[in-house]
């Protein structure tokens, strides 16, 4: 039983680390329609950019911060250089740009930091928690907290802010927002600059979590979280939260427990296709 | 009175809580024009959709020649010579002119697996399609990419495709709209030329002059319900009808 | 030509033979697949099997596996007619990850190993290796060239056509989507099949990470640099693409990057691809030849 509990926390913390990505991936879709699988490299990006700061100055919050800042500015250069001037296209148009994106990324983290595994040994400032023989390590609890908090902001900020309004104003008809005085590229750039700083967050964590940083470390979370947001019903980010935290837990536990011959990165893909056949828009989706 | 071509009965189509069409119902007669007309969100289209098959009703029966047509799917819809356009233009925009009108001239292949794999490139099936385009005007743009066409030509040209599937029925959506006047009377002398080959024509307009003008019969629709019908005479002076148009308050403050 | 000049021309036919079946599905019918390099495996796999546990033939196994890979893209095109264009982009892209988990973790497929020792191609009693099976590989080419050839000159291809542009106006014309987007599935997989079995019988050991995902963004690189929907431009994408990587032998490790970026240049630029409407090559074409714009 204790293992079962074991399982199931860390089930919470890879479902949470997933729903950082996807959050991204779900708020420009829910914009833009498109399928943003760069996301995933500027999750990466994230990774790399906070070990290097972490490394210079030893400071957490600093290398957060200068991670969280530099993926700001490189999701909205994905938008304004790729993105922007393929909206025209088929959407396949932009998916392939971003897929090419994706790879260039991957590329271009081994070429200057290499091909190795890097450790980011990091101690995160959260206390360790002893509940009835379990315990919870401060890295577990730093992704709980942290999650916890980016998702109620996230929340905040679409629920009860201008800006929130804009948003959402934006992704039902962006002529009609402009005509209604919305200025609807600045608010696609504000939506890419959360995505991305929350996708350094994530890719932080992650690094920490493992203790591992290394170029290819988005590839699976790039086509995964696509998975995920079609699950949650494409657009809807509580509905990629929800999917994104059964699958973490779904995956965990199946792998300690079932022992099922296929990998468990195919799993959200069954997942997948099941719910599509089931429900075809999707847990939360409409129409 | 001879057997209706079309039958509709009672027709409605519900979207959640939304009616937008509510026990319609009327006939339409081998060989007449008839229009369908309303204001805005009347469920004019709404009917369209249903007649040829991209909606399923939510109750209701359509008869076309005698037999069920409502839950048919819209290509079935077509096989049995129902042509229709469409109030957006949808032309298929890489394809010329002339192979837009080839892709409707292959109605007679595609529902046999062993004619598919004949060739449109012939002279015969080109030249036909040509004497189409002549018909209504677009020999000259035959070569021309169809999405770069302007309105006037692409109205022509989605009734050049319809008349190849539809030797039957015409469903003509709103065709006169964002015409100019040259453009509207050629139009009309085209439906009237139509219709005397036998086909039977509905159609959508919002153009009152233009529906009283061309139609033996019109039909009114008023918030998803059939609000009068008659010959264009009678219409013009049903209190219903001008009520509808003109609005329930100014109708009452006029009088 | 020496040995190395011939392996690179035998891939690179292969690779358009597997590239124009994705056309069929992309280019001509306007169905997204990411997951094509799932339909090469199948193809590959059953040769591989027909070939060494069924001890069959190339020959007598070759209308096998073009049917198992044409039935399983037709079962796996059904989720195309279900879905809009998005779903169905991370759909095949599910298709691709679990396939290849499946050759990977079932041990009938050969598991890590990946299955070996795949005859050569026998022809009249002579073993086809080197030159022979590149003319054997250049052959069946022509062969799918010439299918999509007719297939873009017949009704059913227009009828692709038209629904790739406006599918509801094309139903009002007739057109039964669902027979036509299926009927593109099926050719295009069983092109993708027939690659695979020449791949396995030149290769004579395969593994499942032969044909993961990258490798379905490769095809998918191919179609797009080439110009979708065209005739020869798939053949052009993958003679690009295949020789790319020799002649830029000497960037070894930037290599892969130049890829993307080139990609990405093409995908900005010219998203019709080298050989797409207006395009600049096919602009000079027609200046060079008049009346060159088929």
């Amino acid at each position: 039983m204790q293992l079962f509990f074991e399982q199931l926390l860390n089930g919470i913390a890879m479902g949470s680390i997933y729903a950082l990505v996807t959050l991204g991936l779900a708020l420009v879709y829910g914009i833009l329609r498109i399928l943003h699988v760069a996301h995933a490299g500027v999750y990466t990006v994230g990774a790399y950019i906070g070990l290097f700061f972490f490394q210079l100055t030893g400071s957490l919050i600093i290398a957060a911060l200068g991670s969280m800042v530099f993926c700001a500015m490189l999701g909205v250069a994905i938008e304004r250089f790729v993105y922007y001037p393929l909206l025209k296209y088929p959407p396949y148009v932009p998916l392939i740009g971003s897929i090419a994106v994706m790879l260039a990324i991957e590329e271009l983290c081994r070429l200057i930091a290499g091909p190795h595994i890097l450790t980011f040994a990091a101690k995160l400032p959260f206390p360790e928690i002893q509940l009835g023989g379990i315990t919870i390590s401060s890295t577990l609890m730093a992704v709980y907290c942290i999650t916890a908090g980016v998702l109620a902001f996230l929340w905040y900020i679409t629920s009860f802010t201008e800006l929130g309004l804009a948003m959402r104003a934006t992704s039902q008809d962006i002529p009609i927002a402009d005509a209604m005085g919305i200025n609807s590229h600045l608010i696609v750039s504000i939506t890419f600059v959360l995505g991305s700083a929350i996708a350094a967050i994530a890719g932080i964590l992650v690094g920490i979590y493992y203790n591992q940083v290394y170029p290819t470390m988005g590839a699976v979370p790039a086509y995964k979280t696509l998975a995920l947001i079609v699950v949650g019903g494409l657009g809807s980010v509580p509905g990629a939260v929800i999917a994104a935290m059964l699958l973490g837990v779904a995956e965990t536990l199946l792998i300690g427990y079932a022992n099922i011959p296929l990998p468990r990165d195919a799993l959200a893909f069954i997942a997948m296709i099941g719910v599509l056949m089931w429900r075809s828009e999707g847990l939360l989706g409409s129409r | 009175m001879s057997q209706a071509l079309l039958d509709i009965q009672e027709l409605s189509k519900y979207f959640g809580g939304l009616k937008a069409l509510d026990q319609v119902g009327f006939n339409v007669m081998g060989g007449e024009i008839l229009g369908l007309i309303g204001p805005n969100g009347a469920g004019k289209t709404v009917c369209f959709n249903l007649i040829s098959g991209v909606y399923r009703p939510t109750a209701g029966k359509i008869y076309f020649n005698g037999q069920r047509m409502d839950g048919t799917s819209p290509h079935q819809v077509a096989h049995k010579g129902v042509g229709r356009t469409f109030q957006i233009v949808k032309p298929f925009g890489t394809l010329s002119v002339v192979e837009n009108v080839l892709v409707a001239k292959g109605i007679t292949k595609y529902n046999r697996f062993s004619r598919i794999w004949s060739t449109w490139k012939s002279k015969a099936e080109i030249n036909e399609a040509l004497e189409m385009l002549e018909r209504v005007g677009l020999k000259d743009l035959a070569d021309r990419q169809a999405g770069l066409l302007p309105l006037g030509n692409l109205r022509r040209l989605e009734i050049a495709r319809a008349l190849l599937v539809g030797h039957k029925l015409l469903l003509l959506d709103e065709s006169f709209s964002g015409l100019r006047h040259e453009e509207i009377v050629q139009l009309e002398e085209l439906i009237r030329s139509i219709r005397e080959t036998g086909i039977t024509v509905l159609l959508i307009e919002h153009n009152m002059r233009v529906a009283m003008g061309l139609c033996d019969r019109l039909v009114v629709l008023d918030h998803g319900s059939k609000i009068a019908e008659g010959r264009p005479q009678e219409i013009q002076q049903n209190e219903k009808v001008i009520e509808a148009y003109l609005g329930r308050k100014e109708a009452s403050d006029a009088a | 030509m020496s040995a190395y000049l011939i392996t690179i021309a035998t891939l690179i036919a292969i690779y358009a033979i597997v590239v124009c079946g994705l056309n069929v599905i992309v280019g001509f019918a306007g169905q997204i697949s990411l997951g094509h390099a799932a339909f090469f495996g199948i193809g590959a796999y059953s040769a591989a099997l027909l070939a060494t546990k069924g001890g069959l033939s190339f020959w007598t196994a070759l209308p096998c596996v073009i049917a198992v890979s044409a039935f399983i893209g037709l079962l796996l095109g059904l989720p195309s007619l279900r879905v809009k264009a998005d779903f169905l982009a991370i759909t095949t892209i599910g298709i691709n990850f679990i396939v290849e988990a499946l050759f990977l973790y079932v041990p009938f497929f050969g598991g890590a190993l990946g299955i070996g020792g795949i005859p050569r191609v026998m022809f009249f009693g002579i073993k086809l290796k080197g030159l022979a099976f590149f003319y054997l590989c250049l052959f069946f080419l022509v062969v799918v060239i010439l299918i999509c050839w007719w297939f873009r000159r017949s009704w059913a291809g227009l009828a692709c056509f038209a629904l790739r542009e406006e599918e509801s106006a094309a139903a009002s014309m007739g057109i039964s989507p669902v027979r036509f987007k299926l009927l593109a599935f099926v050719i295009g997989t069983g092109m993708a099949g027939l690659g695979g079995a020449l791949y396995a019988h030149y290769i004579r050991f395969i593994a499942a990470t032969d044909f993961a995902f990258p490798v379905s963004i490769l095809f998918l690189s191919m179609v797009v640099l080439g110009g979708m929907g065209t005739l020869w431009g798939p053949v052009l994408g993958a003679l690009i693409l295949g020789a790319l990587p020799e002649i830029f032998r000497p960037l070894v490790d930037y290599r892969f990057l130049f890829y993307m970026v080139l990609l990405l240049i093409m995908i900005r630029f010219q998203p019709g691809g080298l050989l797409g409407e207006r395009s600049a090559v096919r602009r000079v074409l027609a200046s060079i030849i008049p009346g060159a714009h088929q």
